[in-house]
C-alpha cells in the first residue's frame, strides 16, 4: 500500500468510517515487519488488537448446579408430604388409657403399690444427698 | 437440547462472551464467572433458544448487562473512592512502569476509556462486528456507535502520542 493511501486510510479510521474490510487491510499493513517510523504508534494498537483477539475462556461451563437445584427442590416437596401424612396419622391412631383390671378393688391396691415403691426408692435416693449439706455448713463458715 | 449440543452451539461465541466481559471487568477470574453465569442462564432459558433471532448476539447483550450490574455493584461500595483519589491527566509513573511494553500500554489505554467506548472498540476493532450488529447488541443507534467509536480510537491515539511525546517506553 502507498504511504499516502495508508494516511488516508488511517485518517478514515480514526473518524469510524472505514469499512470492516478496510480495517483488516490496515490490521494486515501493520502487522507487518517494517512500518514508517512516524506510523510505528499505530503498529502497536492494530498488533494490539490482532492479538487481543486469540484471548480464549479457560473455564468450561459447569452444569451441575442447575441439577442440584431441581432435585433438592423435590427433597423439600417430599419431606413435607412425608411429615404432614405423618401428623395425619399420629392423630387417628387412640391414645387413652385402657382398663387392665376387671376389680376396681384390686386396681386400687396395685397402684398404690407401685406408687410405694417409687415413694421407697426415692427416700433411698435422697440419703446419698444429705452430704451435700456440708457443703453449705462449710460456705456458711467463709462467707457471712 | 442436551448438554453436548449446547456445549457446540455456544463454543463458537463463548470466547468472545469472555473478551467482552475481561474488557469491562478487568479482571480475568470475574470474566470467567461472568461467562459461566451467561451460558448458565441461557442453559436455562433452553426451550426459547429457537425464538432467538441470533443467539450470539443476544448472549453478547446478556454479557454486557451482567457487566454493567457488576460494575454498578462495586461503584456502590467503596472501591470508587479508592480510585478518585488520584485522578490526574498525566499517565501516573506507576502506570507507566506497570505497563511493560508497548502493547501493555496500548491495553492500559484502552481500559481507561469510558465503558461504551471501550465495550464498542472491543466489538468492532477485536471481535470485527459491524455498527448496525453493535447497535442491535447495545440497544443504541448505529450514528452513536459511530461516534463512539471514532472518539474512543482519537482517544488512544492522542494518549499514545502522548507517551511518544514525553518519551517513556
Amino acid at each position: 500500500m502507498e504511504l499516502d493511501k495508508l494516511e488516508k486510510l488511517l485518517e478514515k479510521y480514526f473518524e469510524g468510517e472505514t469499512t470492516i474490510s478496510e480495517e483488516k487491510k490496515l490490521k494486515v499493513y501493520f502487522t507487518r515487519e517494517t512500518v514508517p517510523s512516524h506510523l510505528e504508534s499505530y503498529r502497536d494498537v492494530f498488533q494490539y488488537f490482532s492479538e487481543e483477539s486469540n484471548i480464549t475462556a479457560t473455564r468450561n461451563i459447569v452444569f451441575e448446579k442447575n441439577k442440584k437445584t431441581k432435585y433438592s427442590w423435590m427433597i423439600g416437596v417430599a419431606a413435607c408430604v412425608v411429615f404432614i401424612t405423618g401428623m395425619f396419622l399420629t392423630k387417628t391412631t387412640p391414645s387413652g388409657s385402657v382398663d387392665t383390671y376387671e376389680d376396681p378393688e384390686i386396681a386400687l391396691q396395685e397402684t398404690k403399690k407401685i406408687l410405694n415403691m417409687v415413694s421407697q426408692y426415692m427416700n433411698e435416693g435422697k440419703q446419698g444427698l444429705v452430704y451435700l449439706r456440708e457443703f453449705e455448713n462449710t460456705k456458711n463458715k467463709f462467707i457471712k | 437440547m442436551k448438554e453436548k449440543a449446547f456445549i457446540s452451539l455456544t463454543n463458537g461465541f463463548k470466547d468472545k462472551l469472555f473478551r467482552l466481559a475481561k474488557r469491562l471487568l478487568i479482571s480475568t477470574e470475574e470474566a470467567e464467572d461472568a461467562t459461566q453465569e451467561v451460558l448458565l442462564k441461557l442453559w436455562r432459558n433452553k426451550s426459547k433458544i429457537a425464538e432467538y433471532t441470533n443467539v450470539e448476539a443476544f448472549a453478547m447483550t446478556m454479557t454486557k448487562n451482567y457487566c454493567y450490574d457488576k460494575l454498578k455493584a462495586k461503584e456502590t461500595g467503596n472501591l470508587k473512592i479508592v480510585h478518585s483519589n488520584y485522578k490526574d491527566e498525566q499517565p501516573s509513573l506507576q502506570r507507566q512502569v506497570e505497563a511493560k511494553d508497548s502493547l501493555d500500554w496500548v491495553g492500559k489505554i484502552m481500559n481507561d476509556l469510558p465503558e461504551q467506548q471501550r465495550m464498542i472498540i472491543q466489538l468492532r476493532d477485536i471481535e470485527q462486528y459491524n455498527n448496525a450488529e453493535i447497535a442491535a447488541m447495545l440497544g443504541i443507534k448505529e450514528v452513536a456507535v459511530r461516534v463512539a467509536l471514532s472518539r474512543g480510537r482519537k482517544k488512544i491515539r492522542e494518549e499514545l502520542l502522548k507517551k511518544h511525546k514525553h518519551g517513556v517506553g
